[in-house]
This record gives structure tokens, sequence and C-alpha cells, in this order.
């Protein structure tokens, strides 16, 4: 394919000058530019692989004067050799330039070339010379050169290992017989091979690695590319090394949350089981016992909700992962455990105390006095304090956005049990409207109370139409201020799911809202959300948990 | 049908003769097509007869004896298009059109269908630039002797073979025979080194050996765990072959270092009384020269130690296990007993490495 050619023929040069820069100097900073440079190398005999296939042997060299000169290079550097894919490809490359009816002495020698160099690549040689010294003894045993490498680098790898264990700093010897130097030239050299799985032992090994000084010793290139395998899952690794990862690289740590977010944004949430199960696979939840990894994630959701807007798709999956957080630290020994004020250090300790209980942890009817514990709480700090910064109601906003479960059970509660409405109204008119400098939230409590008296009014009768939520619907469909529309949204969808009436106009009432405005993403989020707990605490009533799931069926296909 | 099989199988070793000799310049791409599929074939009959006692024990009878020398048994099938394919390449008198025919074969580009075989060779690629990345120039290692990482990969894989091997072949003296032909392959000095290293191995038993294990992907040991007295019994026979020849057991002690030595001698007593036997005979051949004041070889035989070297030997001994080193100080009195009781140095070589180490 010619035009393709031009591609790889660009860059031909700048490759072979680079593997002539890189054959001369053998400092840490040449072998530190070849790994930098690995992954484009591979795309670029990838590309110059795919150029030469079809050609025979004369054209590709007729093409790509050079190629010997390359390849030859390129075979000589245990960096690009080790590299993920890149021997294969090097590999396919040398067979194109092997021909079957050699016409010219330029071809046999060419022959022979690939050869050697196959012999260098594949036999039980030592890497610098060609001699090899026990390949008859290996032979005569049965085995093969793929043997003996395979044991020897496994025993390399133990080896290294014991090394570094050994050589621990346990606060007590002053450095062992390892110098932060070795063990920072141990992470370069291991770049090219974190893919292959006999090095897993070593990775661990190193990001385990206390060298007593404060400076990072492991190389930022290693400590990147073991992340972005570990994202990718090229590589598995135990959990403890994963945490130490993202606890001495804040970069890998940043990378990981977005990969998540990413993830999580373009899979069709069709049920909180399935973020959960997303989420507990990145182990970002369990690496969140730790207070700094916590506050970091805590900070990027945070970020994602405000260059969102607040969606509701956003503000669901950070309850999830808080949800998942609590299960993670409440599991902890008692002895590992680090105190709330770690992870929530500038928040009201009472507040953090009372909204980090589960639901489950009190029997139901008990709920609506936690609820309004927590609203009394709320509602001192927000309206006696000076709130001059509105950073500063933002922050609390966030923290109880966050442990969205109990405003959830807050909206179910008003309709479900016998409370007392106010404190339950005014925490739930917060959620939705935390402002107050034009009273907008002293305002949304008004109306609030309003929506619920009314449908209070209708959650005893059987025979309902639509035309009896009037009153509800219109605030929904008729009204500009969105967090209206929220609060009312999610009242009116509780009553249709909770009330006996509500059942039968619920199909129809929900069509009609999610078809006049742009609510259906709330409702949804809702909708899942609460399906998600039935499953965990189970709802006693079948006809509502009937009535869930076909909503959801049909808001699935719409969404 | 059974007959048919072992009478294939028994081309296996002319086959894989053939593909290391200049005999394959007459091999042409059909020729060459053929032999790789013989390979596969053999493969194949690894795979189905590996769990069936008796089929394997009848292949690998009738294996042996096609050979001269009984070097491959019944794994070898396992391993055999690697075998083959590894061994032609390094041939040179392959003639070109075969030869891309088996690198297209051993390299299959993309496309043409999966196997083991490339996933295995790229792996192998890889390994061995792994191998020498790692292997970065360490300070002085603290580790157990004769742990040089190339040595303990070969041992192993003599390990494994010997564990094989006393699978197939019962008698011992076949085992020794055996034994002898692959050792012969390695210069002396290596077979040395790796016959230390791999008894050093048996005695440390977890950790590395237990790291060199083979996995599935192109290098698919017998997943063969050995315990304690299979063991014994591979020491048994490289001890054999190690002892049963004087020279070559002078030759060994010579050549190796005698922090090795002391270290085989605590886990080996028939090794422990060999050697002291044999520093005895070496100590008794050095006389005491009064002008230089000092003991000197009698004759100017390379193959002794002298005073300074045999006095080191012995204090490697003694920095052994308290066993070892309360053998070896009982033997050292005892010959001094033996030449006359002397305090005085001068008198008795014995005397005077007693007050010495």
């Amino acid at each position: 394919m010619a035009q393709d050619g031009t591609v790889p023929k660009l860059k031909f040069g700048y490759w072979l000058d680079k593997a002539i820069e890189w054959g001369q100097a053998t400092t840490l900073e040449s072998q530190q530019d070849v790994c930098l440079h690995l992954p484009q190398l591979q795309e670029f005999l990838h590309q110059l692989y795919e150029t030469i296939k079809d050609s025979g042997s004369a054209v590709a060299i007729q093409q790509f004067p050079l190629i010997g000169q390359l390849l030859g290079r390129l075979c000589w550097n245990p960096f690009v050799i080790g590299y993920d894919e890149s021997q294969k490809t090097l590999m396919w490359c040398l067979c194109c330039l092997y021909s079957s009816e050699p016409r010219s002495a330029v071809e046999l020698k060419a022959n022979s070339w690939v050869r050697s160099l196959l012999c260098h690549l594949l036999s039980s040689s030592k890497w610098e010379s060609n001699e090899a010294e026990t390949s008859t003894f290996i032979s005569a045993l049965g085995y093969t050169s793929a043997d003996y490498y395979c044991h020897l680098v496994k025993n390399t790898v133990f080896s290294l290992v014991t090394e570094l264990r050994e050589n621990q700093f346990n606060g007590l010897n002053i450095q062992g017989s390892i110098s932060a130097s070795r063990v920072n030239a141990v992470s370069i050299f291991c770049v090219p091979l974190i893919t292959l799985p006999d090095l897993t032992p070593l990775l661990e090994t190193l990001l385990l690695y206390h060298g007593g000084s404060s400076k990072e010793i492991l190389s930022s290139e290693f400590l990147e590319a073991v992340n972005e395998a570990f994202l990718k899952k090229k590589i598995s690794l135990p959990e403890s090394a994963v945490f130490s990862l993202w606890l001495r690289h804040l970069p890998s740590l940043e990378k990981a949350t977005l990969h998540l977010l990413d993830q999580l944004f373009s899979i069709q949430l069709n049920s909180l089981e399935e973020v959960a199960c997303v989420m507990k696979d990145s182990l970002l939840p369990q690496a969140a016992s730790h207070p700094a990894i916590f506050r970091i994630v805590n900070e990027i959701f945070k970020n994602a909700l405000m260059e969102t807007d607040g969606t509701s798709g956003v503000m669901t999956i950070i309850q999830v992962f808080t949800q998942l957080f609590l299960q993670v630290h409440q599991n902890e020994n008692k002895q590992h455990k680090f105190p709330l004020k770690a992870y929530f250090p500038y928040h009201h300790q009472p507040l953090v105390r009372g909204l980090v209980r589960r639901p489950f942890e009190f029997p139901t009817t008990y709920w609506s006095q936690h609820l309004k514990h927590i609203s009394d709480m709320l509602k001192a700090l927000v309206e006696d304090t000076d709130f001059s910064s509105p950073t500063d109601l933002f922050e609390i906003w966030f923290l109880v956005a966050c442990f969205g479960e109990w405003l959830d059970i807050a909206a179910e509660q008003l309709l479900k049990a016998a409370v007392e409405p106010d404190a339950v109204l005014w925490l739930l008119a917060f959620y939705y409207c935390p402002k107050n400098e034009n009273q907008q939230r002293t305002q949304t409590v008004v109306e609030a109370q309003a929506v619920y008296s009314h449908l209070m009014m209708l959650f005893r009768c059987t025979d309902l139409s639509l035309k009896d939520l009037e009153v509800a619907v219109h605030r929904i469909t008729g009204v500009e201020q969105c967090w209206n529309q929220c609060l009312t949204t999610h009242l009116l969808t509780n009553f249709l799911l909770f009330s006996r009436g509500g059942h039968k106009i619920a199909q129809e009432c929900i069509y009609h809202i999610t078809k006049t405005t742009d609510t259906s993403k709330e409702v949804y989020n809702l909708l899942i959300r609460t399906a998600y707990r039935f499953n965990h605490s189970g709802e006693e009533n079948q006809r509502t948990v009937k009535l869930l799931n076909e909503l959801l069926q049909k808001l699935t296909l719409k969404v | 049908v059974m007959e048919v099989v072992l009478g294939q199988v028994e081309q296996l070793p002319a086959l894989l003769a053939v593909s290391r000799s200049a005999l394959v310049r007459d091999w042409d791409f059909l020729t060459l097509e053929r032999a790789l599929e013989w390979a596969r074939y053999f493969q194949h009959l690894y795979d189905r007869f590996r769990t069936r006692p008796q089929l394997r024990e009848a292949l690998g009878r009738r294996l042996r004896r096609a050979q001269p020398y009984p070097l491959l048994g019944f794994p070898t099938l396992g391993r055999c298009p690697q075998l083959l394919g590894l061994a032609l390449l390094k041939t040179h008198a392959l003639p070109p059109a075969a030869c891309r025919r088996l690198l297209r074969s051993l390299l299959q580009p993309p496309g043409a269908g999966t196997g083991p075989e490339p996933r295995g060779l790229a792996l192998l690629a890889r390994r061995k630039a792994a191998a020498c990345l790692l292997a970065l120039p360490r300070c002085p290692p603290r580790r157990p002797p004769g742990q040089e990482l190339q040595l303990q990969a070969e041992a192993q894989l003599l390990l494994n073979r010997l564990r094989e091997e006393r699978q197939e072949v019962g008698e011992a003296a076949g085992q020794l025979r055996w034994l002898c032909g692959v050792l012969e392959q390695l210069p002396q000095p290596r077979a040395f080194e790796v016959v230390a290293a791999a008894l050093a191995l048996l005695k440390q038993g977890s950790g590395a050996e237990q790291a060199g294990d083979g996995d599935g992907d192109g290098s698919s040991l017998d997943g063969y765990q050995a315990s304690a007295a299979e063991d014994g019994c591979t020491a048994g026979l490289l001890l054999s072959w190690l002892l049963g020849n004087k020279e070559r057991f002078s030759a060994f002690c010579l050549c190796l270092p005698s922090s090795l030595l002391a270290f085989l001698a605590g886990h080996y007593s028939q090794l422990s009384r060999s050697y002291l036997d044999l520093l005895t005979t070496w100590g008794s051949h050095l006389l005491y020269d009064p002008l230089q004041g000092r003991w000197v070889k009698s004759c100017l035989d390379k193959a002794e130690l002298s005073w300074e070297e045999l006095r080191e030997r012995f204090s490697c001994l003694y920095q052994g296990s308290t066993l070892l080193k309360e053998q070896t100080q009982a033997a050292l009195k005892l010959l001094k007993t033996q030449d006359g009781d002397f305090e005085v140095c001068g008198l008795s070589v014995w005397t005077d490495l007693l007050m010495e180490v």
C-alpha cells in the first residue's frame, strides 16, 4: 500500500537515529529514554511490518535501504525485545526479509543475517555473544532454550525479590546493602517487562519497598507504566501493592479515578449492582480506606460533579461509591481503622457520625427520628452560622449528598410512615436547593409542604386519575426552577410507588412527566437507586417491586 | 495399531539427529512440511498418552531402544515441535526454500491461525531479554554459594529430567549411564558446577526451586512435585556419579570453591567422608621445608593442594554445621594422634592444621 508507505518512511529516519543513539549510550538517562519511546516504537514496527509484509525481500530492501541497520540494532536492545509484543513484530519483519529463492549475493547475505539474528533471539546463548556453551547439554536433557529461560527468569526474579525483602527498612537498621540508586535502576529496567507474568512478584515487592528515605526512589516511568497496565487489566496485582502504588504516586491515583468515571459513563447504567461491580473491580473503594486516598478521590468526584453541573447520574455514582467505601471501612479490623475525622476533617463531626450510620443498623421505626436528628443538626449549622462563602455551603451540601441513601429514605418515610414532616421536608429542600441568598430555600420548603399535603390527602384513595394529581404534576411540568421540579418529582414518584391508588396510574403519570420535561434521567436514577436499596434491605410489598421493575424497563428503553 | 505408533516413535531420535546434521541440505519445502507434521504428531501422542501410565511406559521404552545413548524419553515427545524447529533454525545447511517455510511456521504471523508455538517463541525471546535486563551487577552476594543464576537454571533442568527419568527407567545402573552421557555434553568444570548446584538445590528445596517450576507456556514440564524420599534418590544418583570415579572426584574438589564444598559436605554425609579422605591424602603428601619454614608439596603436581589451600579448606569445614565441625575436628585429632601426637609445629601437618584453623 503505497500511501501507508509514506507514514513509516517519514519516521524511519527518526527511529534509525534513535536506535543508533540508544546503542551507543548506556547511561541511565538513555535507558529511560528508551522506556519512554517503547509504545510508539511498537506502533511504528507494526506499521512497518504491514508495509513490507506482502512485498518480497528485494522490494522491501529497495523501499527501505537501511532497514537492515534498523532491525539489527533494535534486535540487540534488550529493552525493545523485552517489551510487550515488539519482539514478535520484529521477528515478523525479519521473516519478510528472508527470501526462499535468493538470486543475488545481497539476498544470500540477507538470509544468513536474518538467521543469525533469529538465533541470537531464540537460542540459549548469552545476550552479548552468540556462543552457546550449554545448549548441547540442554538439548541432551530434552529441553529447549524456552525451558532454560523460563527457569532463569524465575530464578532472577526470585533472587531480586529476596534481596529487596531482606533489605527493607524497618525503622531500626540503617541502609542494608542496597542503595536507593540501585532500586531506582531496577525499577527502570523493569519497565518493558511489566506485562511479563513472571515479573509480578518483583513488581509487588518494588511497590511495597520502602528504603527509609522520604523521597520516592522508584522511577516515575515505572509507576506510570504499572498503573497503565493495571488499569487496562493487562496485569493483576495484590491489593496491597495497588494501594501502595496509589499512595506513592499521585498521578496514578488521579488517572485511576478518572478511568473509573470514564468506564461508568460509557456503559449504560442498567442497575446499580453493575455499577457497584465495576467499582469494586477498580479497587478504589477498598483503597479509599486510606484517608489520603479517600480525600483525593472525593475531590476528583466533586470536580466531576461541578463540571457536569450536578447531573443526577454523577451524583448516583458518588453515592454508590460512598456506600461501598463505608462497607469496606466497617468491615475493617478495629486496630487498623482510621477515625472518621481522618476522612472528613473539616466537617462537623456529629453530623458526619449521623450520616455515616447505615439505615440497616436501625429498625425502620427509628429512621424518621434519625432523619430529624440529621436535619436539626444541619439546620443549625446552615442557618445559625455565618455562611459568607458559598464554598462552605457547597462543602456541607456535598457531604450530605454523598450519603444520598438517607435522602431517598427521607422521601420514602414522608409518605409511608407517620412522621412529623417539617424536619424531613426541610432536609429534602436543602438537598435540592441549598442556597438561600434570595430565600430560595425557604420558598422551596413552603412549596414542598404544599405538595406533601396534597399527596398525603390522596394517599388513601384507591381510585385516582391523572387529573387528581394535577397540582403536583403541574409543579413539575409548568415550572422554571429546576429545584422545585426535582423535589416534586422525587415526592411524586415515591407516591406512585407506595400508594395503592398511585400504582394504577403510575405508568401514565411517569410517561406524561418525562415526555413533557427533561426529568427522565432524574426519575430513572431515582428508580435504580430504589431498586438497589430494595435488593439489599428487601421491600415487603411485592406489588411495589413489580411496578418498579416495569417502570424501569420502560424507561430504560427511552433513556 | 499400537505397534504402528511404537514404530513411528522409534523414528524420533533419527529425525532429531538428521535435523542437526548436514543431511538437511537435501530437504525441500515438502520435506520440511513433513518433518514439522511429524513433530506435531509426536506432540499429539504426548498429550494423549501422558495420563496413561502403561502406554507412556511402552512408548518410553521403545524410544530408548532407538538411541545409542538413551537420552530422550517420553517427555521429549511433548516438546517436539520446538525441539525440531529450533534445531533446524541453527542448522546452516538447510536450504532457503525450506528455511523460509520453517520461519513462517515458527513465527506464524497474524491471521494464520493460533497455536502454542508462536506464543511460545515470542515469550522465549522476551524472557531472554528479561534475563539480560535483570542481571544487573550486584554487590557481593551473601547468599549461599552455588547460586549463580544460570547455573541454577541448568541445575533445575537437570533435576527435573532426573525425576522424570526415574519414573521411566527403574534401574539405577541405567540411570547412571544416562547421567554420564548427559554430563559429558558439558565441559568438565561446568559439569561439576551444575552437579554441585543441583545438590545444593535439593537441600534448599523451597523458594527458588519452586519458583523454577515450569508453567504451561513453552515449557510443559510435568508438574512433578518430588517428595523428600525421591529427592534422596536423585541426590544418591548424583553422588554416585561424583564419588564413583576417584579422578573425577578429585578434580571436582580442586575445581570448586571451598565454601561450596563445605556446604555440600555439611548436608551429604557420604560426601563429607570422601572429602575428608581426599584432604587427608593431599595433606599427607605435604613435606615440611625447614629452610622456608613451611609445608610444601612433595611433587609439583597441580592436582593437589598447597598448604595454604588445605588450611583454607579445613577452615571452611569448621565454619559449617556443628556436626560437620565436630566431624572434621575429630578426624584431624585422630590424624594428629596417629602421626605421633606432637604439639610442636613443623613435625606433623595435622598438628599444625589443628593449631591454625
